[in-house]
């Protein structure tokens, strides 16, 4: 509480949180992974028959066992390892329900997530490309786009007929967030772009229907129903987290991190997984 | 990892200088767009498809819990294959090692298995009984087909003795087991007989606390070789399931569970304890221990005393663990906490096995479990507690062979009981357990046992499965009172309102059997054993209390009693004391610390003593009290008859060694009744009390004895018979086994 009330501890504090816990990665995917580990296991703890599944593990070990205790018996050996299978069926049968409970939670989470630290916003000057699906081949012949001042086209766009695709190759001249629309037989959809290196939400995709695939991939609204456009994607470079010398992809992080925190958990709380 | 191949095709592309104009570049955008707006979305639809349909795969996504789940599986799958095809792949290396080593283990055998089932105590008369009542319809048919016959016991006839007879096929002298306790001549004070257990000889002390720095040494004080080992050692598998003296377990080519001698976690052969709100200071006679409980706010605080301390400077300071007591409303059942473990009883319940971790600090914790048994909750609190035995899924002392057999049964049937005499009858003699708690309790570790019982069975298919059961022993020393009329400890109850224990006991016995019966065929040998028979134990005699008042025992002067273990004799004067429960020693010079009695004259004592002994009479009953008392010169044999005691008394029928007696103290009655539940017996005269020998292949053997059990199954497995055993093999009726000749092992 003493240091707490320190001023220089306070200021130390917050710029820690600021300009490290907020704006690194790896701090965000450490500290989330640790906080999920911690929620995912009470979770568990509460929604699965705890009893059940330490007797399941235990047979499984158990069978485990019997392999190495009479390996001169080969038919124990098999014996034991079909036991072993049905065992980890009935063991996966009773981790199924917690899985139900958790798993929306989690989907959801790491979606968000992933709209954070998936991608990487465009760098300045750097060119990338801007694709727009149609829905049919005639519309590519009657289409405009509008560009913000900060956003250059940076090459003529690629008609693809064979896929009713355009592809632009653009490049942003500074950070920002910016908007641009591309017209077709009259009506017109906006796309966002991100330019810099902060941590935006970034959306690679707008999507007209697709109700599943929107919802995992593109943070914007839907395109309307009766847009000649079906999509408008930019193809953001992935971002990596740079640990120990290795370029990693934040979901690998959070899923090694978060199943430690939950091993270290589940036995400082005595849950059984 | 697909998008990391994603941005590498972009560096790639980019490196290379294309222009996008062209249709390859566009198909190389296309592909680029694909790989990086498309993956992050496929991933994640398939997740959730994965969800839906493959639950299994979409563990590895569902945040930690799930995802140990389903990666615990698949490493499981995955041990569980590497060890398959290590088994698989080496078998045939392995057979043709043995080939070459013993030739085939299974050429010369009679019977692919033996199964030997040790009824501990089972009495032939009784069987007999209960077999001709048609009560017993499974032995009975092992006896048509078979063999039924008295087996001879060991001298003395006790269970210890007798079991290590069983496996080493030798007499006491050979095996140096003549009691559960051997008395120290150094300083008159019993120690167990089977095992020694001593900590680690250095210390390293930091501030507070003493840090043993070595290992537990654990000595097995049983000599000879069990008759598994012999078969192991030719390539014969043996699975071993509690057979008495087997504490600490040996190495061999098979598994054992070792049984009675294992001790608790105290280091005791079984110490319950008695929470209570009682109060009293009346101490139990041995066997268990009052704790009181504490009542605050209505709740219960109370612990379970454990092991002392390994990490304190002074010995005997008890670790324990805690535990709390919640009545409920109603008062009919509680709310008890352990630790982390919370569970309900009601009144008249056990628990199941609950863990009980003792920890001293610095990472030194004791691993135990025991069973709470609630007695009452109002106007007092009482729970009874078991003694902590050692947890067999986290044993801190080995308690089987390989040490992973006891964790393997604790994985498959959960925890069971590991103590030695688990079945605790002190805490029937203290009526701190009534009849029916004591019976729950001893059927509830039955149980378990026949668990194993069958599970080896399954897993040995060839060679050798033995298990030996201690209920019929603990159940008839227990309840024999109600088998008679007017038995002293049954005085109380209506001889029409006993209830029918042990004739319960031998039908649920013979059940048994009829199951063992379905899973075997005609290439398996059954036996059916017991160490000995039983006899009413009604009337207790004292046999330092005759020797004193013949005057080969002295008391300081002054004295009428002694306390325990001889606290009050004169040894400068004392010729003769005994203590267990056959035992008698001669207080000999150069022997005993304080001997008096010249070697040389030992002989003559030992004659003076058995004339005198011999055909003692109970003058309250006018009969004989002692039938035979043996010099054991004249019949063992081997390196440790230094060891043994001088003479044996062999009680008569209904008499036994009074409590006093086995426990070296000297009182002013030689005979007295025995009133405790404790009420039937068999040490006494060994030829009173032979076992039971059934099979299911007839045996020509007109006086089988159990130290023939060990040739027998060596000689059936078609190996030859090392020549220090005193057994000898019986001749089987229906089959002939190969001809096998004795050599030298």
């Amino acid at each position: 509480m003493t240091v707490l009330s320190n001023p220089t501890a306070q200021a130390a504090a917050v710029a820690l949180f600021r300009d490290f816990l907020l704006t690194s990665p790896l701090a965000i995917v450490v500290v989330l992974s640790l906080v999920v580990g911690l929620v995912m296991v009470v979770l568990f703890g509460y929604t699965s028959d705890q009893k059940a599944i330490g007797i399941a593990k235990d047979q499984l070990k158990a069978h485990l066992l019997a392999v190495r205790l009479y390996r001169d018996q080969i038919p124990v050996v098999m014996g034991s390892y079909g036991k072993i299978l049905r065992g980890t069926g009935r063991y996966l049968k009773l981790a199924f329900k917690p899985l139900l409970y958790v798993i929306v939670p989690i989907t959801l989470l790491i979606v968000q997530i992933d709209r954070y630290l998936g991608s990487a916003p465009i760098p300045p000057k750097a060119p990338f490309l801007l694709t727009a699906h149609f829905a049919g081949s005639d519309e590519l012949n009657d289409v405009t786009l509008d560009l913000p001042p900060e956003i250059t086209m940076t090459a003529p766009p690629v008609h693809v007929a064979a896929s009713n695709e355009i592809v632009w190759r653009l490049a942003g001249s500074k950070d920002g967030k910016y908007e641009i629309r591309i017209a077709a037989a009259g009506e017109s959809a906006a796309k966002a772009v991100c330019v810099g290196s902060d941590l935006p939400r970034i959306s690679t995709v707008r999507l007209r229907g697709q109700f599943w695939r929107r919802m995992f991939t593109s943070a914007e609204p839907a395109l309307p129903e009766n847009s000649p456009i079906e999509s408008i994607a930019i193809n953001y470079p992935d971002r990596n987290i740079d640990v120990a010398g290795y370029a990693i992809n934040w979901i690998w992080l959070f899923f090694i991190l978060s199943m430690v925190a939950g091993f270290v958990f589940k036995e400082l709380l005595g849950i059984k997984i | 990892m697909t998008r990391l191949c994603g941005a590498g095709a972009l560096a790639r592309l980019r490196a290379s200088g294309i222009k996008l104009q062209d249709e390859r570049c566009c198909q190389l955008a296309d592909r680029e767009r694909r790989l990086f707006a498309g993956k992050s979305a496929r991933a994640k639809q398939f997740l959730l498809i994965a969800l839906i349909f493959f639950p299994a795969l979409a563990h590895a996504y569902a945040g930690p819990g799930a995802g140990f789940a389903v990666l615990s599986s698949f490493w499981a799958i995955f041990v569980a294959f590497l060890y398959s095809f290590y088994a698989l792949m080496t078998w045939p290396i392995r057979q043709l090692f043995r080939f070459i080593r013993r030739r085939n283990a299974y050429g010369k055998a009679t019977f692919e298995r033996a199964v030997i089932l040790g009824f501990d105590g089972m009495d032939p008369d009784l069987a007999d009984r209960f077999m001709k009542e048609g009560r017993l319809p499974n032995l009975a048919k092992l006896r048509d087909k078979g063999t039924f016959s008295k087996l001879r016991t060991t001298f003395p006839p006790i269970s210890p003795v007798a079991w290590s007879t069983f496996m080493t096929g030798v007499n006491p002298g050979k095996h140096n087991i003549y009691d559960f306790l051997a008395r120290d001549t150094s300083n008159y004070l019993p120690f167990l007989s089977s095992a020694e257990i001593k900590g680690p000889k250095r210390h390293i002390k930091i501030g507070k606390y003493s840090i043993p720095f070595g290992k537990t040494e654990i000595k097995g004080m049983r000599k000879g070789t069990p008759f598994w080992h012999w078969l192991g050692n030719a390539g014969i598998f043996s699975s071993v399931i509690r057979v008495p003296v087997t504490f600490p377990p040996e190495k061999f080519q098979g598994v054992l569970l070792s049984g009675m001698c294992v001790p608790d976690l105290k280091g005791s052969q079984g110490t319950f304890c008695l929470c209570t709100t009682r109060a009293s200071s009346g101490k139990f006679r041995e066997g268990g221990v009052r704790v009181p409980i504490e009542r605050k706010n209505g709740v219960c605080r109370s612990y379970i005393p454990g092991p002392d301390s390994p990490l304190a400077e002074k010995a005997g300071t008890e670790l324990r663990v805690n535990f709390e007591i919640r009545p409920e409303a109603g008062l009919k059942s509680a709310r008890i906490t352990v630790g982390s473990e919370k569970f309900t009883l009601k009144i008249g319940e056990y628990s199941e096995w609950i863990p009980a971790e003792f920890k001293a600090g610095m990472g030194f914790t004791a691993h135990g479990i025991c069973r709470f048994y609630l007695k009452e909750l109002s106007p007092e609190v009482e729970v009874y507690v078991t003694p902590v035995n050692i947890d067999p899924g986290h044993p801190d002392l080995p308690i089987s062979h390989p040490v992973t057999y006891s964790i393997y049964l604790a994985k498959l049937f959960g925890p069971y009981a590991t103590l030695g005499l688990a079945e605790d009858t002190w805490a029937l003699n203290e009526h701190v357990l009534d009849d029916d708690a004591f019976l729950a309790q001893a059927y509830g570790n039955h149980e378990d046992r026949e668990r194993m019982l069958f599970d080896a069975l399954d897993k040995t298919k060839q060679g050798l499965c033995t298990c030996v059961f201690d209920t019929t022993d603990r159940v008839q020393h227990m309840f024999w009172r109600y088998l008679e009329e007017d038995h002293p400890a049954a005085r109380d109850v209506p001889h029409s309102q006993h209830p029918k224990v042990i004739q319960d006991l031998y039908e649920r016995m013979d059940r048994l059997i009829g199951r063992v019966m379905e899973k075997i065929d005609d290439d398996t040998l059954l036996m059916v054993i017991s160490d000995h028979g039983f006899k009413s134990f009604a009337r207790c005699m004292n046999v330092n209390a005759w020797l004193h008042q013949n005057g080969y025992l002295a008391l300081k002067h002054g004295k009428t009693e002694s306390g325990d273990w001889f606290e009050d004799v004169d040894w400068s004067r004392t010729r003769a004391y005994t203590m267990g429960l056959n035992g008698l020693y001669l207080n000999i010079k150069g022997r005993e610390k304080q001997g008096i009695v010249d070697p040389a004259e030992a002989g003559a004592l030992k004659d003076e003593l058995r004339q005198k002994l011999d055909g003692l009479v109970d003058p309250a009953s006018g009969t004989v009290g002692v039938t035979g008392v043996f010099v054991t010169d004249e019949f063992y044999r081997g390196p440790y008859t230094d060891n043994a005691p001088d003479l044996l008394v062999g009680y008569g029928a209904g008499y036994r060694a009074s409590w006093d007696s086995v426990m070296g103290k000297v009182t002013s009655q030689i005979f007295e009744d025995n009133t405790k539940a404790w009420s039937g017996d068999h040490c006494i005269d060994p030829r009173l009390v032979p076992g039971v020998l059934f099979s299911s292949h007839k045996f020509i053997e007109e006086k089988p004895a159990i130290v023939d059990v060990a040739p027998t199954i060596l000689k059936l497995f078609g190996l030859a018979l090392p020549a220090h055993f005193d057994g000898k093999p019986w001749r089987l009726a229906t089959k002939t086994p190969a001809v096998t000749t004795a050599t030298s092992s």
